[in-house]
């Protein structure tokens, strides 16, 4: 045990070893924060061509929408990668790291776009047709009344998902990318600290901090926007 | 344009796939009327009422208020002539009480903020709940929040206010709160058509009965000829059941 402590200060005062640590965690960051940008975006536009009405100019980009999630959703992750690395981005000299931020962030989308739509769908009809009563515009009503209500229950699952991504990306080590999963290994090999367990913890601590900080902040948006919920006084 | 008739609906007919609800009704609306539509319940009552504002678009005939028809075009401007009040009340969750009054006038840019507030904060004292103007729907009961859906038809001042079962969601309480409102509208000369359970308040307040069965109009009439000497069968037999 005493070793496991001595281990964990050497860790942090070999300047080496914990510089790879903080070069893995931000990669890991940076890949995971465009691939959440990217989720978002891409769902959201995925999730409002499903959700809106049948027309004849929507037949074709609500089935390419449907085809998208069936087939991202229903194969693995680092088959996704793998592909992205070794078929579609197989050029020399592309930067990985824009090759795992697509891989990640295509991904994501789709199952962004599940919540999106899930939480678009939740709100009850009526709400709809009070604003079609009203003379409203489509546009008017969905901005003004579905939409900030299908936030609050997007944002829970959104914040989840946020949360997956973040972990997911421990993958690209599987491609050779040295984020904070690999630094940790790296670190740990026998020709550096010959010890597995001390990086390997102190990489769990720092997954487990960015998600921590993460968690509360969407706790945080989630209470402001129950408001509507609760009792209000004035 | 005939100014004594208000609507006039004519052969209208609604299916939902296969399952044809509306089967070629015709209905007019003089001003000052206030027709109570009775009937079994799924003979297709609330659709009819939702088909005249297009909240379910028609399959086919034609609905003519004014003199203008109704089509795909000009709907939205026609719905703010057509006052809406739904059984499960349909405030806007995500805004204050305040805030559903004034979001249609505003948007549809017929009324200046501050006007509308005024008119807003007016009818919200004539029923009592000024103090409420701020709260969100989740916060009132279900009458106050069947009569502030009342207000909130009228901000616009609708040429025809359609009531969907209005109190049918309601404690029997409430149900007493909301009549008594949709009885002063009636006084005030609104023109109205609502579809309800409430035999005793459409025998008061009705001046019509219209009696709708499996997507037609079998019988209409005043309200004395209609519970006292119904001619069909078929609402002979309602009337036994209800009374």
């Amino acid at each position: 045990m005493n070793n496991f402590f001595f281990k964990i200060g050497e860790l942090f005062s070999t300047p080496g070893y914990i510089n790879s640590l903080l070069h893995g965690f931000l990669l890991t960051i940076q890949i995971a924060y465009f691939a959440i940008l990217i989720g978002i975006l891409l769902g959201t536009i995925i999730a409002l061509v499903d959700t809106a009405r049948p027309s004849k100019w929507l037949v074709i980009p609500k089935f390419i929408c449907r085809i998208y999630t069936t087939v991202i959703r229903g194969t693995p992750m680092a088959l996704q990668l793998f592909i992205m690395f070794f078929v579609i981005f197989a050029i020399k000299g592309f930067p990985s790291i824009i090759t795992a931020i697509l891989a990640f962030g295509l991904n994501s989308a789709a199952y962004t776009a599940e919540i999106i739509r899930g939480g678009i769908l939740s709100v009850d009809k009526g709400q709809t047709e009070a604003g079609l009563a009203l003379g409203l515009s489509r546009k008017t009503i969905f901005m003004k009344i579905v939409a900030p209500q299908a936030i609050k229950n997007i944002i829970p699952a959104l914040g989840n998902e946020i949360v997956t991504v973040i972990k997911e990306t421990a993958i690209v080590s599987m491609v050779g990318m040295y984020d904070l999963n690999m630094a940790a290994k790296d670190i740990g090999s026998g020709q550096n600290m010959a010890s597995y367990i001390v990086p390997m913890f102190v990489a769990a601590l720092f997954y487990l901090g960015i998600i921590y900080v993460i968690t509360f902040i969407v706790k945080r948006i989630e209470k402001s926007l129950r408001k509507s919920d609760l009792r209000a006084e004035k | 344009m005939n100014s004594d008739t208000d609507l006039k609906i004519k052969n209208l007919r609604k299916s939902f796939g296969s399952n044809k609800v509306l089967n070629g009704i015709d209905f007019e609306l003089k001003e000052g009327e206030r027709v109570v539509v009775l009937g079994p319940s799924g003979s297709g009552k609330s659709t009819f009422l939702r088909c005249i504002n297009w909240i379910e678009e028609p399959t086919s005939g034609e609905i003519v208020l004014d003199g203008v028809r109704i089509t795909e075009k000009n709907v939205r401007k026609m719905r703010r002539s057509i006052g809406m009040v739904f059984q499960h009340f349909n405030l806007i969750n995500n805004l204050t009480v305040m805030d559903n009054l004034t979001l249609a006038p505003v948007k549809l840019k017929l009324m200046k903020r501050d006007v509308a507030k005024k008119r807003a904060e007016k009818l919200l004292k004539h029923i009592g709940l000024l103090d409420k103007a701020n709260a969100f729907p989740a916060s009132l009961s279900g009458g106050q929040k069947q009569r502030v859906a009342i207000i909130r038809a009228m901000m616009l001042s609708p040429e025809v206010l359609l009531f969907d079962e209005p109190t049918s969601a309601l404690d029997p309480e409430s149900i007493g709160d909301v009549l008594s409102l949709i009885r002063e509208l009636a006084s005030r000369g609104m023109t109205f058509i609502i579809v309800t359970h409430e035999m005793g308040f459409a025998k008061e307040i009705a001046t019509r009965i219209v009696f709708i069965d499996k997507g037609k109009i079998i019988e209409e009439g005043a309200p004395e000829e209609f519970f006292n000497h119904p001619k069909t069968p078929r609402v002979k037999e309602f009337l036994k059941k209800v009374l």
